[in-house]
């Protein structure tokens, strides 16, 4: 008998690792109204009313338990809500759900008792699109002022009309004391942002104090709402599309978003990576996220020390040789634009024995400083008691709202698109995906310090195929067309590991160059949503290091 | 105990080695790889006025105005707005539009970051830097013609 | 003794007002007005300037070297810059306390170097209950501390407030008792009796002479004292009333201008309070090699290593919670505080 027990196969899972799209649909029965094919997977279409009888028997029966998005649209004649499944053991096994809802009454059902990440999600369906959904516990209005009138990427959406905001509505928008049970009530509430030294940009987390122990918090986003969906939906696919995906999470983890766009438009376009652009691809990926964990070690330590000390600006030091190399690869520190559909704009730099000697001299260097930063950070006592058991965050609540990245690596689940759904030069090298089982802040510390380590594994493999790599064979970009115009309808949702978790990408097209549809599952949104979990019942320190450890940046929360 | 003091040692080393990592800025000036995107220069002498930079710039950076027969008469890039991508520099056929490594530009206004032909052109190499030669590699990825329809000029 | 008559009672000689009450009331000032200034001058430094030069050696930057030599006229350009800021009085304050917080909480500060021998004749006073007048006084500036939290009328400064009681009940304590085992070896409140008692050898090893400084007999309680006045001083890891990242600034969240500038003074003032307290009971207070009118010289050493001290702290330890630091204060310096008396008074009743 083996120590390994074989799972037994979920509804629709076939021996071999793949989804039976018949059997889902047997099992769904009733509730399926019609099937779509999507690029990724099929999806199936449901009736509004039934949303969360299908949801609950694909999540309890066909083992689909990690909603990765909600995506709302509008057509001409309906709207539609999809939610893309995934399974956190496996997630190339993925289903969509669409549920269309009629013009005149835009009502579907929740998803939310099933997956709680769909609260935020509907919440912002609803936002943008005008989708009401039935149920919802807090139906509200997420990026949006509450007052603002009307939603922005529905069809019958006049941009010119005045958003009047009455000032008696919005006097003080902070003013309210209490919160909780009466005026009795002897707690405190205290917001938190969105000008406040540890909130990582212009994020508000509404907290209700008891003492120095929350009672309850709220984050409220939504501040660096810059409409990065809309433009994207107004750029080309070739070219205008590609500069702004650096700006989503723009701290240096530019390329990862990049190639979240980059690997669903290929998709959806069905076009070729050269070999070598793909190798290239993965070493700068790397390079990013090496940055960008430097980052959130950095402003982690910045939270729990206490001042701009040491292990911050020995974390930028650190980050600033990347940076240096990524410059000269890319031309850019952060807003790279360095990948294209089909490749990388540019190949390595000449000459480049100097350039890899560049990057050896980082590699080589990096022991030495995870070293330091150990004697630093993690085997100071003070930090761990600061760190160990506070923002817990049990692996099945991080599943419930759909956490990704290291926040759900320190929960111990073992999830990492780079192996569990392949994509670059990733497969071919040697390297692990690291977990921690603490699931508290000190855990998800661990995985990035530890991340760091692995990307610099996969950089130096990289660099040595590239160093080989013969010279008549180094295609940075494959052929592809000037005006790129996918079919009308076709639908695609892929995701990338980026620094911060799954980025995934849905785009539909219209048969014109640029995409009908562009939505961002930003991992930074569906971790900050775990914030509430993790914080309640702690003190109020505990709330700033669960929001460190968190590593979200504002601009890819709010888009 | 023992784990707090090693992270005083660890600062105390670093305090007592005297490196530094910061520059002093003016002074010092930083090096820049050739590739990098600083404001852009504008050769008239090039330019064929064939608009794809402005069709191409992801958020209407350049303005481009012509005669009735197609004569250049204007070319304004509004450097406060632009995001540097190098997309203009990418499709120029005859690298008209090239950005210097120059990252130095001050404005009191707005409007003093709207560079018109004239000032565009006058931009300084930074370092003397031309960078037009540290980027050749990549020009024939680009200008070399793909299978779909050109649908400019 | 040791320093001499106080300073006043020298000055009243060298004075044109004879020694009637005018003349030593005038006499008083005019020392008062030396240590002040003396003090006020190291703030001046540590504050602006050798603050951002020691943090930057830490963290391998350059720090302000613009102005004047290693610039120092930093210190010049930033009182301006602070002086002639707004005061920005928010609304609904409690007036008078949310003004006399600030001065609270630097003169507290202040008042403490009164008795504090700093050796080549400055020692303004010198009661016989010095050790315990200057805890008195130094304490007096966790009142400043809930003054400014509370009448701030803002809650990131009530939270610094309510933060910095807690924190003054758990530390006062344990500093009192462990201050409490060195006067059980010196037998004296009185401090310039505190420092001659550590002027005798401890060891002599021929070249050098080791002395009988506090520190050296009593290690541990030294180490405990080092602690308990870093709660006091309330730096790194046990800023906590301040914490910057977590409730903005705490109680000085409110304050501008000319108020703030005087909280920053209360805060370095303190600082270096603290080092003249350790100086004083663990380190010989202003004794050191070479000829005596040295004293001053050694003494200013002694503070700034541990201004230095507080700062390498900063540099490199995480900061405490509030519930933890409680912990600690309670469960473990109070213990701590009080074996140290108990196995002091046995070592005491021993030898004598």
């Amino acid at each position: 008998m083996s120590l390994h027990e074989p799972k037994p196969l979920d509804v629709g899972e076939t021996p071999d690792g793949t989804v039976d799209h018949d059997e889902l649909e047997a099992l769904l029965g009733e509730t399926v109204i019609g099937r779509e094919e999507h690029v990724n997977a099929p999806a199936f279409v449901v009736r509004p009313d039934e949303v969360q009888n299908a949801l609950f028997a694909l999540r309890d029966e066909a083992g689909f338990d990690y909603l990765s998005c909600v995506t709302a649209q509008q057509y001409e004649d309906r709207y539609e809500s999809i939610y893309h499944l995934k399974k956190y053991d496996d997630p190339t096994q993925e289903v969509g759900i669409v549920v269309p809802t009629p013009i005149d009454e835009p009502i579907s059902q929740t998803g939310e008792p099933v997956y709680r990440t769909a609260d935020w999600h509907e919440r912002e369906a609803y936002d943008l699109i005008g989708i009401n959904y039935d149920g919802h516990p807090d139906l509200r209005r997420i990026l949006l002022p509450e007052t603002w009138q009307g939603h922005p990427l529905a069809n019958d959406y006049n941009p010119e009309k005045p958003q009047v905001v009455p000032f008696r509505k919005h006097a003080n928008p902070l003013q309210p004391d209490t919160r909780g049970e009466g005026a009795k009530s002897d707690t405190m509430f205290l917001n938190f942002g969105p000008h406040h030294p540890a909130t990582h940009g212009v994020l508000h987390v509404k907290a209700v104090l008891d003492g120095e122990q929350i009672a309850h918090v709220e984050p409220d986003i939504g501040y660096l709402h810059r409409c990065e969906e809309q433009m994207c939906q107004q750029g080309t696919y070739r070219h205008q599309i590609m500069p702004y995906p650096d700006r989503w999470d723009y701290v240096s983890a530019g390329i990862l978003n990049e190639w979240a766009y980059a690997r669903a438009a290929e998709d959806l376009a069905d076009i070729e990576v050269p070999e070598y652009a793909q190798v290239i691809r993965t070493m700068s990926a790397e390079l990013c996220r090496i940055a960008s964990h430097m980052l959130a070690l950095g402003t982690f330590a910045l939270d729990v020390f206490g001042d701009f000390t040491a292990v911050f600006q020995y974390a930028f030091r650190d980050r600033e040789v990347v940076q240096d190399i990524l410059e000269e690869l890319t031309g850019q520190r952060l807003m790279f634009n360095y990948l294209r559909l089909g490749g990388v704009a540019w190949d390595i730099p000449e000459p480049r024995a100097e350039f890899f000697e560049q990057v050896r001299d980082f590699l080589d260097g990096l022991p030495e400083k995870t070293k330091e930063y150990h004697n630093l950070i993690t085997s100071n006592e003070i930090f761990q008691v600061r760190c160990v058991n506070t923002g817990e965050l049990p692996p099945k609540v991080a599943k419930q709202y759909g956490a990704t990245g290291p926040v759900a690596r320190g929960s111990g689940i073992d999830l990492d698109l780079r192996r569990d759904d392949p994509y670059g030069y990733y497969e071919e090298l040697d390297w692990d995906v690291i977990t921690e089982d603490g699931c508290d802040n000190y855990s998800r510390v661990l995985v990035r310090m530890q991340e760091v380590e692995e990307s610099a594994k996969i950089i130096e493999q990289c660099v040595e195929l590239l160093e080989d790599w013969p010279e008549d064979e180094r295609e940075i970009q494959s052929n592809v067309p000037r005006t790129l115009k996918p079919d009308a309808d076709t639908e695609v949702y892929r995701g990338v590991e980026a620094a911060k978790g799954e980025l995934g990408i849905y785009i539909r097209s219209d048969g014109t160059d640029k995409p009908a549809r562009f939505k961002i599952r930003s991992p930074c949104f569906c971790n900050l949503h775990t914030l509430r979990e993790m914080t309640e019942g702690e003190y109020i320190p505990d709330l700033i290091a669960s929001l460190g450890s968190l590593d979200i940046v504002l601009g890819e929360v709010d888009r | 105990m023992i784990g707090m003091l090693k992270s005083m040692a660890t600062t105390m080393k670093h305090a007592l080695d005297g490196e530094k990592f910061t520059v002093q800025y003016p002074e010092e000036t930083p090096d820049i790889s050739p590739r990098f995107r600083g404001v852009h220069k504008f050769s008239q002498e090039r330019c064929i006025w064939c608009r794809q930079c402005e069709k191409v710039c992801p958020n209407d950076t350049i303005q481009i105005v012509t005669d009735d027969k197609r004569n250049g008469e204007q070319y304004n890039l509004h450097i406060g707005q632009c995001i540097y991508c190098r997309l203009c520099e990418e499709v120029c056929p005859v690298d008209a539009i090239l950005l210097t490594q120059n990252f130095e530009f001050t404005g009191d206004t707005k409007d003093e970051l709207a560079y018109n032909k004239e000032q565009l052109k006058n931009v300084p190499w930074y370092k003397d830097i031309d960078p037009l030669a540290a980027r050749e590699p990549d020009r024939e990825a680009w200008v070399g013609e793909g299978e779909g329809e050109v649908d400019y000029q | 003794m040791l320093q001499g008559a106080p300073l006043p009672e020298r000055l009243v000689e060298l004075l044109p007002f004879g020694s009637g009450p005018l003349g030593t009331a005038i006499a008083a000032l005019v020392g008062a007005a030396i240590v002040g200034t003396l003090m006020m001058t190291m703030t001046a430094v540590a504050g602006p300037w050798a603050k951002r030069k020691v943090t930057a050696a830490f963290t391998d930057r350059y720090a302000v070297n613009r102005l004047g030599p290693f610039g120092l006229f930093i210190i010049v350009a930033d009182a301006v810059r602070l002086l002639s800021k707004e005061l920005i009085v928010p609304e609904g304050v409690d007036r008078p306390a949310w003004d006399l917080a600030p001065v609270v909480l630097a003169f507290s500060a202040l008042l403490g170097f009164a008795v504090i021998p700093m050796g080549s004749g400055i020692h303004l006073a010198d009661p016989e209950v010095g050790l315990v007048y200057v805890f008195a006084v130094a304490s007096i500036a966790s009142i400043g501390l809930v003054m400014a939290g509370y009448a701030s009328n803002n809650k990131y400064s009530m939270l610094g407030g309510l933060r910095a009681v807690a924190q003054n009940l758990a530390y006062e304590i344990p500093l009192v008792l462990i201050a409490a085992s060195v006067v059980l070896f010196a037998g004296s409140l009185q401090m310039s009796e505190i420092v001659a008692a550590q002027a005798e050898p401890l060891v002599d090893l021929g070249v050098v002479t080791i002395p009988t400084w506090y520190a050296f007999v009593n290690p541990f309680a030294f180490v405990l004292f080092i602690i308990a006045n870093l709660m006091e001083i309330g730096r790194n890891p046990f800023d906590i009333p301040e914490a910057p990242t977590e409730i903005v600034a705490g109680y000085q969240t409110e304050y501008s201008s000319v108020y703030f500038v005087l909280i920053y003074l209360g805060e370095f003032l303190h600082i270096f309070l603290g080092g003249a307290i350790i100086a004083t009971i663990f380190l010989g207070g202003p004794a050191g090699p070479g000829p005596e009118s040295l004293g001053l010289l050694w003494f200013l050493v002694k503070i700034w290593a541990v201004y230095l001290f507080t700062q390498w702290a900063r540099s490199a330890l995480p900061r405490l919670r509030i519930d933890q630091l409680i912990e600690v204060g309670w469960k473990g310096m109070l213990i701590l505080a009080f074996a140290n008396l108990v196995l002091t008074a046995v070592i005491v009743g021993v030898i004598a």
